[in-house]
C-alpha cells in the first residue's frame, strides 16, 4: 500500500512537474507545438472527413439496398410487360422466402404516372409500392410522424409517407401529420392521408411516396397498373450469391411457364467501398508526413532546451531526484506538451469537419443530415498525439537522465 | 542524540584520470567524522579539492578509494536510487550561485525538493515552504521572482530550500562567495541558526577565513590532505 503510494505521489509529481515547466517555458512550448497541432488537426480532419464521407456515402448508397440485397424478378415470356407483380409470382416469392427463413423481405413496385395535388398546386410523383420491412432494408429514416406498418392496409383512406420534395414542392412544410392530399391517377383523383415524411429527396423535381400492397391494389391499381414489380430480400453477406442462385432456382420451380431471375444486387458489388477507403488512405498518409515534421520540430526544440536546462537536472538531483524519475518527468513534459496540442489540434479538426456550410462548400451538395463527428478519429489523434509526445521524449529525457550531478550543478 | 556518526570518512581518496592518462590526485587520506549539530567549516584554496570532498559527503560522487560511511552504512553499497532518496530526504545543500530555478517564484523553488518527498510533506508542500521561507524572513516574498531578489535574499531561499525537508546534513559550498561582507555575515549567521534550530549538522565550505570562524570544528583542505585548525565541537 505504501508503495502504491508513492508511486502515486511519485505520478502526480511528475505530471504536476511537467505542468510548471510548461507553464513556465510557455512561449517556447507553443512555438514547438504549433506544428503537432496542425498535424493532429490534419490528421484527425482527414481520418474524420473520411469517416463522414464515407458514413455519408454509405447511407446514401444503402437507401438503394443494404448489402447484402437479393432481388429478384419473374417475367412472363408470352407478355411483353416488365416483371410481373401477379398474385401468383407474389405466392412463390413469399413460399420460397419462408422456406429460406429470410426475415426481410419487400415487394417493390413502381409507378410513375401520377400527380400528387395539394391546394391546387400539382406535382409528379413516383410511387413505390412495398411492405413495411422496406424501411430498414433501405436506411430509410423517418424525419415526422411514421412509417407504413401493416395495419394500415384497413385504413379506409389510404395511408402514405411522402418524401421532402412533395413537401417543398406543395409548401407543406410545418403541416401537422397526419394531413391529406390528392393522388391523381389518369385523371381521377384519391385523396391519401399522408402519415410521415422521409428525410430524403428524390433528384430532380418530382416527388416520392410509398404505400403498402394492399393499399395500391384497392385504390390504384386499375387506374395505374404497376409499371414494374421486383421482390427484395436483405440477408448477410456471406454466402448471398449462393442463397440467390438456390433461391432463384426455387422460385422457377413454383413458377412454370414463368422466366425468374435472383442475384444480389448492391453497392458492394461493384466496389464503391475502395475509392473512399484509398481517398482516406492518401489523406492520412499526407497528415503523417505532416505529422512527422511537426514532431521532428518538436524533438529538435526539446534538445535543445535540454542542453540549456543541465543545470536544472543536476540542481533537482540534488534534491534527491532518481535518475528513473528525471527521466519520466522530462518525458511527460513532451506528453503533457503533445497532449494539450493534440487536443487543440482535435478541437480545430471538430470545428472544421462539424461546420455544415464548409462541409456543404466542400463536397459541393447540400446535406441532408449532419452526421456526428466519428470518435475514434478524435480519439485516434488523442492517441497520436500522446504517442508523439513519448517518442519525441524519450530523447531529451535519456540525455537529462544521463546527466552527471557534480558537472551539471558547475554548468 | 544518537552517539552514531552521521558522516565518516575513512582514508578517503578521489583521483580522476586525465586526457594524456595521467592520473591526477584530488584528495589524499582524507578522515572526518560528522556527527548530528556539528558545524564545520574547511577552507581552502581554489582548486584544493574542497567542492569534491563535498560532493562526496553529499553522495554525488563516490571515493576512489576509502570509504565513506553514511549512518554507519557504506555509501559504495548505495544503489544510485537509495543514495538519491538519502540526499533528498537527509541532505540539504546550499549553493555558491544559489542555483535558483529559472522563471520560479521563490515560493515554488524551495516547494522543488518536496516534489520528491512522499506522503504528507509533498500534499502540504506549499504550507512547509511558507513556513521555511518565514523562518529565513522572507515571508513577505513569497511571489518574488529570483531576478527580483537581492543576492542575500536569493541565498536566503536557497537556505529556506535547503532545510525545507529537515535534513540532518546540510552542505554549504562557499554560500557567501558571491555576496558582499556584510551580506555574507548575515547570512552565514542564518545558516549557523537555522541549523541550529533544526538540529542538523552543517559543512561549510568557504576560502573566507571570516565564515569559517562561525563554525565549531575548523579544518583546511591543502594538497588534498585536511588538517584539523581545531577539535570538531559538539554543540
Amino acid at each position: 500500500m505504501n508503495a502504491l503510494a508513492r508511486l502515486a505521489t511519485g505520478f502526480a509529481a511528475a505530471l504536476l512537474e511537467a505542468w510548471q515547466e510548461l507553464r513556465i517555458h510557455k512561449l517556447r512550448v507553443l512555438l514547438s507545438l504549433i506544428g503537432v497541432t496542425v498535424a493532429v488537426a490534419s490528421l484527425t480532419t482527414a481520418l474524420a472527413g473520411a469517416g463522414m464521407a464515407r458514413q455519408m456515402m454509405t447511407e446514401s448508397l444503402e437507401r438503394d439496398g443494404r448489402p447484402a440485397m437479393i432481388t429478384t424478378y419473374a417475367f412472363d415470356p408470352s407478355s411483353d410487360g416488365g416483371p410481373q407483380g401477379d398474385d401468383s409470382v407474389a405466392q412463390a416469392f413469399e413460399k420460397t422466402s419462408e422456406r429460406f427463413k429470410i426475415d426481410y423481405t419487400t415487394m417493390i413496385g413502381r409507378s410513375y404516372g401520377q400527380q400528387v395535388v395539394s391546394q391546387g398546386v400539382a406535382l409528379d410523383a413516383e410511387t413505390l409500392v412495398v411492405e413495411p420491412d422496406y424501411a430498414p432494408m433501405h436506411r430509410l429514416v423517418i424525419s415526422q410522424g411514421r412509417w407504413l406498418e401493416s395495419e394500415d392496409a384497413q385504413n379506409l383512406s389510404p395511408a402514405v409517407v411522402v418524401d421532402q420534395n412533395i413537401i417543398r414542392e406543395l409548401g407543406l412544410e410545418g403541416q401537422q401529420l397526419p394531413f391529406t392530399v390528392d393522388l391523381v391517377s389518369n385523371g381521377d383523383a384519391v385523396s391519401v392521408t399522408v402519415i410521415g415524411t422521409s428525410s430524403s429527396r428524390s433528384f430532380g423535381m418530382s416527388g416520392q411516396l410509398w404505400m403498402l400492397p394492399a393499399t395500391y391494389e384497392h385504390w390504384f391499381s386499375e387506374r395505374a397498373p404497376l409499371n414494374e414489380v421486383s421482390y427484395k430480400m436483405w440477408v448477410p453477406i456471406e454466402g448471398s450469391e449462393e442463397l440467390a442462385m438456390h433461391f432463384g432456382q426455387q422460385m422457377q420451380a413454383e413458377l412454370p411457364g414463368y422466366t425468374v431471375d435472383s442475384h444480389r444486387e448492391d453497392y458492394l458489388m461493384w466496389g464503391a467501398d475502395e475509392s473512399l477507403k484509398q481517398l482516406a488512405l492518401v489523406v492520412s498518409g499526407i497528415a503523417v508526413i505532416i505529422l512527422l515534421l511537426g514532431s521532428l520540430s518538436l524533438l529538435n526544440v526539446s534538445m535543445v532546451t535540454m542542453k540549456q536546462r543541465i543545470r536544472e537536472v543536476g540542481i533537482r538531483r540534488s534534491f534527491g531526484a532518481t535518475t528513473g524519475r528525471v527521466f519520466f518527468s522530462v518525458m511527460m513534459e513532451s506528453v503533457v506538451a503533445t497532449a494539450v496540442a493534440g487536443g487543440l489540434g482535435v478541437l480545430i479538426s471538430v470545428a472544421l469537419v462539424s461546420n455544415e456550410s464548409l462541409l456543404n462548400m466542400v463536397l459541393a451538395t447540400e446535406l441532408d443530415q449532419m452526421p456526428p463527428f466519428p470518435l475514434d478519429a478524435a480519439l485516434l489523434g488523442m492517441g497520436v498525439s500522446v504517442a508523439v509526445g513519448a517518442l519525441t521524449g524519450v530523447l531529451p529525457a535519456l540525455v537529462a537522465a544521463r546527466v552527471k550531478i557534480v558537472d551539471a550543478i558547475r554548468v | 542524540m544518537s552517539d552514531e556518526p552521521l558522516l565518516k570518512l575513512e582514508d578517503v581518496t578521489r583521483s580522476v584520470r586525465l586526457p594524456d592518462d595521467s592520473e591526477l590526485h584530488i584528495l589524499n587520506g582524507i578522515d572526518l567524522t560528522v556527527s548530528e549539530g556539528d558545524h564545520i567549516a574547511i577552507v581552502g584554496r581554489s582548486g584544493t579539492g574542497k567542492s569534491t570532498l563535498l560532493n562526496i559527503l553529499g553522495l554525488l560522487d563516490r571515493p576512489t578509494s576509502g570509504s565513506l560511511l553514511w549512518r554507519g552504512k557504506d555509501a559504495a553499497r548505495l544503489s544510485a536510487k537509495q543514495a538519491a532518496h538519502a540526499r533528498g530526504r537527509d541532505l540539504g545543500f546550499v549553493f555558491q550561485q544559489f542555483n535558483l530555478l529559472p522563471g520560479r517564484t521563490a515560493l515554488e523553488n524551495v516547494m522543488a525538493p518536496l516534489m520528491y518527498a512522499s506522503g504528507r510533506d509533498f500534499w502540504n508542500r506549499r504550507k512547509l515552504a511558507t513556513e521555511a521561507l518565514e523562518r529565513v524572513g522572507l515571508g513577505g516574498r513569497l511571489d518574488s521572482m529570483p531576478q527580483t531578489l537581492s543576492g542575500g535574499e536569493q541565498q536566503r531561499v536557497a537556505i529556506a530550500r535547503a532545510l525545507v525537508r529537515r535534513p540532518r546534513v546540510v552542505l554549504a559550498d562557499e554560500p557567501t562567495g558571491a555576496l558582499d561582507v556584510s551580506t555574507g555575515r548575515a547570512v552565514m549567521e542564518l545558516l549557523d541558526s537555522a541549523t541550529v534550530d533544526s538540529g542538523a549538522a552543517l559543512i561549510t565550505i568557504t576560502h573566507d577565513s571570516n565564515v569559517a570562524a562561525l563554525a565549531r570544528g575548523q579544518f583546511r583542505l591543502d594538497s588534498g590532505r585536511l588538517h584539523p585548525l581545531s577539535e570538531v565541537v559538539v554543540r
